[in-house]
């Protein structure tokens, strides 16, 4: 038996001696204070988290009067769904919302299978002049030309006011395809490539059959970072839909909303919400209410896809923490 | 000399004009089918042979006056979507020109075949415009022509010549020859489309600096006549109200920036703290709901504040509930403490989500090495200090450096969204102030200075602290 291993053994006894032990082992009272004072601030910090989530959803859902006079603190009262089922009638709305939906689902898509298809291709190392194209792509991140020359180039090329301008700038996302790249590189393995290149597959078939099934984790979380990007999207809506409104994105909608003044009368006579029917400004719906539902309706799907959006963080974080 | 290499000679003008043509039916600045002013400005010559009812968005009263025929209006579409199927076909052929004989050849049919329709279909341009410039009411409808349709016409017929002689040249394929291009052409080939897609949308936009050297105002054509050179640069020290707004966003941008350097440690901080806690639910618990805010847009961050710091918001509700406030107050319509509200609501949004990095970053320290430290009698404070921090500290300095050099890249949104008359002289940093200038007042050469300064300074600064970096740790960063 060689020292070292003596010496691993020894360590090995110990940690378990110690593992044993240690619910023996008393807590100083000092211990029990910081434990306390730690959980507190944890407990402190994510309520403050979470508490303004619950607070507008439980206003969006209580009776409208109470909300109105702001009796809604902590508890819902007089629950009902009717906020959620008048915003239906706000037309521009729903528009907004498609056009949301939209831009996600496509951008999303062609972005993935994008960044799939490019990062497969930089791991080629035969191509013409791979290492030079793959650095003309990488490089656009650590440079911009500004906002204004980027809006001039968008005018120029006819985007502006045009639902592309949403999906055709985000298709080549440099980050994402380091992303893929990186994991094309550390986790398939190249005989793979290889074997199927001897059988006289082509580069096509290859991504298609072997590089794009393999590669799923990693897609799911580069879709996830884009579906969110995509659903939080504002500022090209805001700079570029300037002269048509019924392509607004739903950020850009609920940012409106939030900068009219408060009562839905002056919502109205703004010509901003002329979907609104005389029905639902008859009931009690006030702007606070109309604007937390709005909100709400914005956040609610993000909180959806939050759970599955979880089991990603870490892997998409860590991968993005190796260079490419 | 060979045929070999005269074709091969041949080749490099043919793919560098095929290019070059295929380029130009982006630009509406290049486009030979705007024959008159009623032509939207921003039509390319893809849009005007593709998309009819764009061509003719202002037409209605000039075909209901008869001052321009419909037809002439078909004539001019029908002309641009040829010299456009036209063009592909000549980068096709440019394309192909990378394969074997049989590509070649195949190719430089293609390309021979769009470059004649092409140059044909530029003649009915030409009388497309004889029948405009004849109208009744030039005053309206402005017949205007290109310049630029003397050297489309040149390239186009350059085009024709050269793919002729290469048709001559590289010579007919023998029957039994199959299509075949070389591995390396080939991924080129299928990774050219994106190359084309980033040079469009992050290398082109440079092309808009020259902005900053003219007097532009928005929907101008650029002439020499209107070339100013340095004139904005030195009105940003020379202008006294320009240099006073500078300095005050420059002293938001750096001081927002550098409270959010300050409060870097932070996270850490969260991380070390947070794996103190042994019960793993509750820490999983904190985990999962301080990440949230990182997943909402700031749109969404100020519809959260204004319910809970409005005039009928939660605080002030509350507090008129309990009888301590007469009314509600409203906190976002106040201009104090704007720059620790602001990082306030940074820390809200991110501290969860940048702790992440640095848990997994104490995940990956090495449980020997506490061991050890309980060994030699240290206490959960001096474990923490001499253990976790320096097993966390290289992501601490790679995060510090890149937000040292994203220094004055606040982003706008956040200062957007919050921005209101009362605290504005507070929160204009140099992103929201380049966004107000040029895109809401309509100061494009001024604000693209900025921009521009912004960038440079910004590319310097990263390249500093990647060196910094590599001498410090060599390591770098980027």
């Amino acid at each position: 038996m060689s020292v070292s291993e003596i010496a691993k053994r020894e360590a090995k006894a110990e940690r378990e001696y110690m593992k044993k032990h240690k619910s023996a082992i008393r807590q100083k009272p000092s211990d029990i204070v910081f434990n306390v004072i730690n959980y507190f601030v944890f407990a402190v910090f994510t309520l403050v988290c979470i508490f303004p989530f619950y607070y507008l959803f439980i206003n969006t859902i209580s009776d409208n009067e109470l909300v109105r006079k702001g009796l809604i603190n902590f508890v819902p009262r007089g629950i009902h769904f009717e906020n959620y089922i008048r915003l239906l009638q706000v037309n521009d709305l729903f528009g907004s919302f498609g056009v949301t939906l939209a831009r996600t689902v496509l951008g999303t898509l062609l972005m993935v299978l994008a960044s799939a298809f490019v990062g497969y291709l930089v791991t080629q190392q035969d191509m013409w002049g791979r290492s030079f194209w793959y650095r003309f792509l990488v490089i656009t991140m650590y440079f911009n030309a500004g906002i204004i020359p980027w809006y001039l180039n968008m005018a120029m090329l006819g985007l502006t006011n045009k639902f592309w301008a949403y999906i055709i700038p985000g298709i080549v996302a440099p980050y994402n395809i380091i992303l893929v790249k990186t994991y094309i590189e550390s986790a398939i393995p190249g005989e793979l490539q290889e074997s199927a290149s001897l059988d006289g597959a082509s580069h096509l078939k290859i991504f298609l059959t072997i590089i794009l099934p393999l590669s799923k984790p990693i897609l799911a979380t580069i879709a996830i970072f884009g579906a969110v990007g995509h659903w939080n999207s504002f500022q090209d809506s805001l700079i570029l839909m300037q002269s048509a409104p019924q392509l607004y994105t739903l950020q850009h909608r609920l940012y409106i909303y939030l900068n009219t003044t408060s009562n839905l009368a002056a919502l109205m006579s703004a010509g901003s919400t002329s979907g609104i029917s005389k029905s639902v400004l008859d009931s009690a719906l006030n702007g606070k209410v109309i604007k937390y539902t709005i909100a709400m309706v914005t956040i609610i799907p993000i909180l959806l896809v939050y759970p599955f959006m979880q089991r990603y963080f870490e892997k998409g974080i860590m991968i993005g923490a190796v260079k490419g | 000399m060979s045929k070999e290499k005269v074709t091969k000679i041949v080749y490099y003008p043919y793919r560098i004009i095929s290019v070059f043509l295929l380029i130009i039916l982006f630009f509406p600045g290049l486009n030979v089918a705007r024959i008159s002013g009623l032509i939207n400005r921003s039509t390319s010559l893809l849009t005007a042979g593709f998309s009819y009812g764009n061509l003719i968005a202002n037409f209605g009263r000039a075909f209901k006056k008869g001052w321009v025929m419909e037809s002439t209006m078909h004539l001019l579409n029908i002309s641009s979507l040829f010299i456009c199927l036209g063009i592909m076909a000549c980068a096709i052929g440019a394309c192909l020109s990378l394969g074997n004989r049989k590509c070649r050849f195949v190719g430089n049919l293609i390309s021979t075949v769009g470059a004649v329709v092409s140059a044909f279909s530029m003649w009915g341009i030409w009388s497309a415009y004889f029948q405009i410039a004849a109208t009744t009411k030039p005053s309206k409808v402005e017949p205007m022509f290109q310049n630029f349709y003397y050297i489309m016409v040149v390239l186009l017929i350059v085009m024709v010549i050269l793919s002729v002689l290469e048709l001559v040249f590289v010579g007919r394929p023998s029957k039994d020859e199959k299509f075949e291009m070389e591995t390396r052409f080939k991924l080129f080939l299928m990774f050219l489309p994106f190359i084309i897609l980033a040079f469009v949308f992050c290398y082109l936009p440079l092309y808009g600096w020259r902005y900053a050297f003219f007097d532009y105002k928005a929907g101008d054509t650029l002439s020499m006549d209107s070339f100013v050179g340095f004139k904005w640069f030195a009105q940003l020290v020379r202008n006294k109200s320009t240099t006073r707004d500078i300095i005050n966003v420059m002293k938001n941008t750096l001081a927002m920036s550098g409270l959010g350097i300050a409060t870097s440690w932070m996270p850490m901080a969260f991380a070390i703290f947070l794996s103190e806690i042994k019960n793993s639910r509750f820490r999983r618990f904190v985990q999962t709901f301080t990440t949230i805010p990182n997943f909402i847009s700031w749109v969404l961050v100020f519809a959260i504040a204004f319910c809970i710091f409005s005039t009928d918001g939660f605080i002030s509700s509350l507090m008129m509930n309990l009888g301590i406030w007469t009314e509600g107050k409203n906190f976002l319509m106040s201009g104090s403490h704007t720059w620790l509200k602001m990082l306030c609501w940074g820390l809200w949004k991110g501290l969860g989500w940048s702790a992440i990095i640095y848990i997994a970053g104490i995940s990956g320290i090495d449980q020997q090495l506490y061991e050890a430290a309980t060994v030699d009698g240290a206490g959960r404070f001096q474990k923490m200090w001499h253990v976790t921090v320096p097993g966390l500290m290289p992501t601490f300095y790679v995060l510090l450096l890149m937000a040292v050099a994203g220094i004055l890249s606040n982003g706008m949104d956040q200062y957007l969204v919050f921005e209101n008359s009362s605290n504005t002289s507070q929160i204009m940093v140099l992103d929201l102030y380049v966004y107000k200038m040029g895109i809401v007042k309509g100061a494009i050469p001024l604000s693209t200075v900025v921009g521009m300064l912004k960038s440079v300074i910004s590319v310097t600064l990263l390249y500093v602290a990647n060196t910094i970096s590599k001498v410090l740790r060599g390591e770098t960063i980027v």
